[in-house]
């Protein structure tokens, strides 16, 4: 039985939580498009694309910006990761871009030339919903993955190992994935033949050259023959190990319950029966009970790029400072620079003091600007308590809150209206407005934001 | 172009680390003398967050031990020069060698002369002065010439892939506090790894000013408000270890910022309360150290202010995994960790802490002793490592390595197990048992590096 038949309670909390663990949050209208709709429609427009809260457009609202200047990529500090936070902001193909964001992780690359790792985005970008193998070919061939992983002009005479070995342990087996040293040393030589075409010392693009390949006979996980990178892909995502590792990685990506043993297997059966096709074990995976577990106290720490991506999303703002750029490396997570080959550190591992510090920044920097920012006259003295909450959580795009901040939301707007305000006496507009700041920016930057 | 394996490092670390830490893992480690550790863990924390206040002023005189990690694998050849056996050091490193080192009296050794920078003579000042002990030779039995395994050694204290805490996360959680998250100090946005992984808490900490936070259109002791209400907000503690980690996150970071608070730069003036009574490189900012001399000197400050800091963590800016230009890089990088060291040890005297301060600098890993075709040394074995303070035992602490007897892989044989240099750190700086924290003192021997 397909998991999507299973457990048809559907509420806002349940859109809620598919559009931030699918995506990058959204706004309040959207969560309510979704939310009058089914969980089958909103899956089927995340994993397909189609008509959405905004129609067939593919993305939605303005042109990113930095000091008053369209991004300049290529050449300008940051722009590369401003460019791609833009995607996150307003794609309507969420799910495609936060599966980006999941390749680029797993496939993590870094230290490489702006243009080689945008193109090497767009490709991930490209396969994230199609193939697996189209993607690993696509990788493999890729010339930022092929300089990074020191693939590139590795040749018959002295093979390198390093992108034979992470192609094993972190792309597609896992390090448990039952392969050997002579599997490395094996598939390093089959692997041999790239050569990259280079200007001023850096590799633009790459080539296949036969002369440079070892073409002799070669025995890897249990296959034998003259065997080339093509058939090194095909005999990895064949492993008996593949399946389970990849349904296991995405899983975890968008739930934080463990996988059971069960679970597993089906996922494992819907991918390969698919022929790697990576739409049919999103579907069930984004179906899953587990996605809506715990809807009263969200379990996953979003990672900071996500949080970042999903204030501005929640509030309707566009990418138009490159702030973004310290600021998301701050909070930990500097995209196109992950620490290493093996990607980031998620789950509790996000959080340090200084790390918290940062994500309370990005709140500073989201309320100290348009639509956020309170703007002189909007706010009036006379709100009462729970109408400030209420107006502040307009205001910042409806983030989650758990009751107990609630509460507090609640004591801090009664605390601050009455503050030195003798009963019967209006409440000054400077010290509403101080209510209203102090609150937009607690819903943004306490803990219960970094969770979803 | 870096070595493979150094852009492997991390790598294999996180991959290693995102494994969960089971009982099952730890005992796999051998740390199953410290699990009892663990449950702390699960036990809720029934003291008030301001305890961790009274716990630092409780014990102000309080022993601290910074470490301080030289990234890369630091030569040992080159940076403590055997003068002695010139022909012979000559002969291994025909390109590269150290032409004129500064001789260190009559050891018959002595120091590039990048060492001799800073204030009061740099490194070799304080070896002078007999505050700083050498320790040539350090590593474990079996090297591992991955960065990554290597550094994953250094960082648990247990030569084990598997997965564990760091060692001064061990020490936090054995001897620490349940609240005081100065405790354990790493100066750096991240958690450095020699701390990752304690129930108790831990913080990383830039600077005071980082530390704090700033709302738009909230000012004041309307702002002060407001963040009695973040605290109260962060008081909450679920169970699921995800919002676990944040709440108390939310808890600490806000505890720093109002223990911090006051010694934040003067907004108009932009005087700093913390300003160091000496000269750090770089100026006030510590412009070109990588913000190695600013962290340093943030450090000096914590440690003089009544906070508890007890194990601090930094890391020295460069990278030494000179495969190639080793010569060149030398002379800037350690110029720049003798400059910012010697900084700290003067500003430590200056403000009257230097005697509860004991300074650990440290490397993965040391070099291969035959210099390779590009003007530079392959990761090989036998490192070196340095105390520095007052109570530091100065002058050359360990057994230097054979220049003429190599191990299977054309390295220097190992004379000091780190383990052991962990072990005494633990018995004679900090006055705690070692076999509490590495699981194989016993074995390790130990090397006498307290004054």
């Amino acid at each position: 039985m397909a998991a999507s038949r299973r457990g048809s309670r559907w509420t806002r909390a349940h859109a809620e939580r598919l559009l931030w663990r699918a995506g990058f949050g959204a706004s309040p209208k959207e969560i309510e498009f979704w939310a009058e709709r089914s969980r089958e429609r909103a899956i089927a427009w995340l994993v397909h694309g189609g008509r959405g809260p905004h129609g067939t457009r593919r993305m939605v609202g303005p042109a990113p910006r930095a000091n008053g200047k369209p991004l300049d990529p290529v050449n300008e500090w940051g722009h590369d990761m401003l460019w791609w936070l833009d995607k996150m902001v307003r794609s309507q193909r969420p799910l495609q871009e936060k599966l980006t964001l999941f390749w680029h992780d797993h496939f993590a690359t870094r230290d490489q030339d702006a243009p080689l790792m945008l193109a090497q985005n767009r490709k991930l970008r490209q396969h994230a919903l199609g193939t697996f193998p189209a993607l690993l070919r696509a990788v493999t061939t890729d010339p930022a993955m092929q300089s990074f992983l020191s693939l590139v002009d590795s040749e018959k005479s002295d093979p390198n190992e390093n992108y034979a070995r992470e192609l094993m342990e972190l792309f597609t087996l896992g390090v448990t994935g039952g392969y050997t040293e002579h599997d490395v040393r094996e598939a390093a030589r089959a692997l041999t033949g790239f050569k990259g075409n280079y200007r001023q010392g850096r590799p633009l693009t790459v080539s296949y050259d036969a002369e440079r390949h070892d073409d002799g006979a070669k025995r890897l996980l249990g296959q034998r023959g003259r065997l080339g990178w093509q058939d090194v892909l095909r005999i990895v995502v064949d492993h008996r190990s593949h399946a389970p590792f990849l349904v296991a990685k995405l899983w975890s990506f968008f739930i934080t319950e463990p996988l059971p043993r069960a679970t597993r297997k089906r996922l494992a059966r819907v991918y390969v029966g698919s022929h790697h096709r990576l739409a049919p074990v999103l579907r069930e995976i984004l179906a899953s009970p587990a996605l809506y577990a715990d809807l009263g106290e969200p379990r996953m720490v979003k990672w900071p790029i996500v949080q970042l991506a999903g204030n501005l999303r929640m509030v309707g703002r566009g990418v138009d400072t490159d702030d973004w750029a310290w600021i998301s490396d701050m909070m930990g997570q500097r995209p196109f620079s992950p620490p290493s080959v093996a990607g980031w550190d998620s789950g509790p591992a996000w959080m340090s003091t200084a790390t918290m510090r940062a994500r309370f920044l990005c709140a500073t920097w989201i309320c100290r600007e348009a639509p956020v920012a309170v703007k002189k006259g909007t706010v009036d003295p006379a709100w009462k308590p729970a109408e400030h909450v209420e107006r502040a959580r307009a205001a910042t795009g409806r983030p989650w809150t758990s009751p107990a901040t609630d509460r507090q939301l609640l004591a801090l707007a009664r605390r601050f209206v009455s503050a030195k305000v003798k009963p019967g006496d209006a409440v000054p507009q400077y010290q509403a407005e101080i209510t209203q700041a102090a609150l937009r920016h607690l819903l943004l930057s306490g803990p219960d934001a970094c969770l979803c | 172009m870096h070595c493979d394996d150094f852009s492997r490092t991390e790598s294999q670390r996180r991959s290693m680390l995102a494994r969960p830490v089971s009982r099952r893992r730890l005992l796999q480690a051998g740390l199953g003398a410290t699990i009892s550790l663990y449950a702390a863990r699960a036990m809720p924390l029934a003291r008030a967050l301001e305890a961790g206040e009274a716990s630092a002023a409780a014990a102000p005189n309080a022993r601290a031990l910074v470490n301080v990690f030289v990234p890369g694998g630091l030569d040992l050849l080159d940076t403590l020069v055997p003068i002695g056996s010139y022909g012979r050091y000559a002969e291994l490193r025909p390109a590269i060698k150290v032409a004129e080192p500064l001789a260190l009296g009559s050891t018959g050794f002595g120091v590039h002369p990048a060492l001799g920078q800073g204030l009061d003579g740099g490194l070799k000042g304080l070896f002078d002065r007999g505050r700083l002990g050498f320790m040539p030779g350090i590593d474990y039995a079996n090297p591992d010439l991955s960065h990554f395994n290597s550094r994953h050694f250094w960082e648990t204290g247990v030569v084990s892939l598997n997965p564990a805490p760091g060692w001064m996360a061990r020490w936090v959680d054995r001897h620490g506090d349940a609240d005081n998250p100065f405790q354990g100090l790493s100066m750096n946005a991240g958690l450095s790894p020699l701390l990752r992984g304690s129930a108790n808490p831990v913080a990383a900490v830039q600077s005071p000013d980082a530390a704090q936070s700033w709302v738009p259109g909230v000012w004041g002791e309307w702002q002060d408000r407001m963040m009695e209400h973040y605290s109260a907000i962060a008081a909450r503690r679920p169970s699921a270890p995800g919002p676990a980690a944040v709440f108390a996150a939310a808890r600490q970071s806000q505890f720093v910022a109002r223990t911090l608070k006051p010694y934040v730069k003067d907004p108009r003036t932009h005087a700093d309360p913390l300003a160091p009574p000496v000269a750090y490189p770089g100026g006030e900012n510590g412009e070109g150290t990588n913000g190695f001399a600013e962290n340093l000197r943030y450090l000096a400050a914590l440690l003089t202010l009544p906070l508890g800091v007890r194990v601090a963590t930094v890391q020295a800016p460069g990278d030494f995994d000179t495969h190639d230009d080793q010569a060149q890089t030398l002379v800037n990088d350690l110029g720049q960790v003798s400059q910012a060291l010697s900084a700290f040890q003067a500003d430590l005297d200056a403000r009257g802490v230097a005697d509860r301060v004991l300074t650990l600098v440290w490397t993965e890993f040391g070099r291969r002793p035959k210099e390779n075709s590009s003007a530079g040394t392959d990761h090989g074995a036998g490192g070196i490592a340095w105390v520095m303070g007052t109570h530091a035992r100065g002058g050359l602490l360990t057994p230097y390595p054979d220049l003429n007897v190599f191990d299977d892989d054309d390295n220097l044989k190992v004379t000091v197990d780190f383990r052991a240099v962990y072990a005494s750190l633990l018995e004679q700086w900090l006055g705690t048992g070692a076999d509490e924290v590495l699981p194989d003192a016993r074995s390790v021997g130990r090397v006498a590096l307290v004054a």
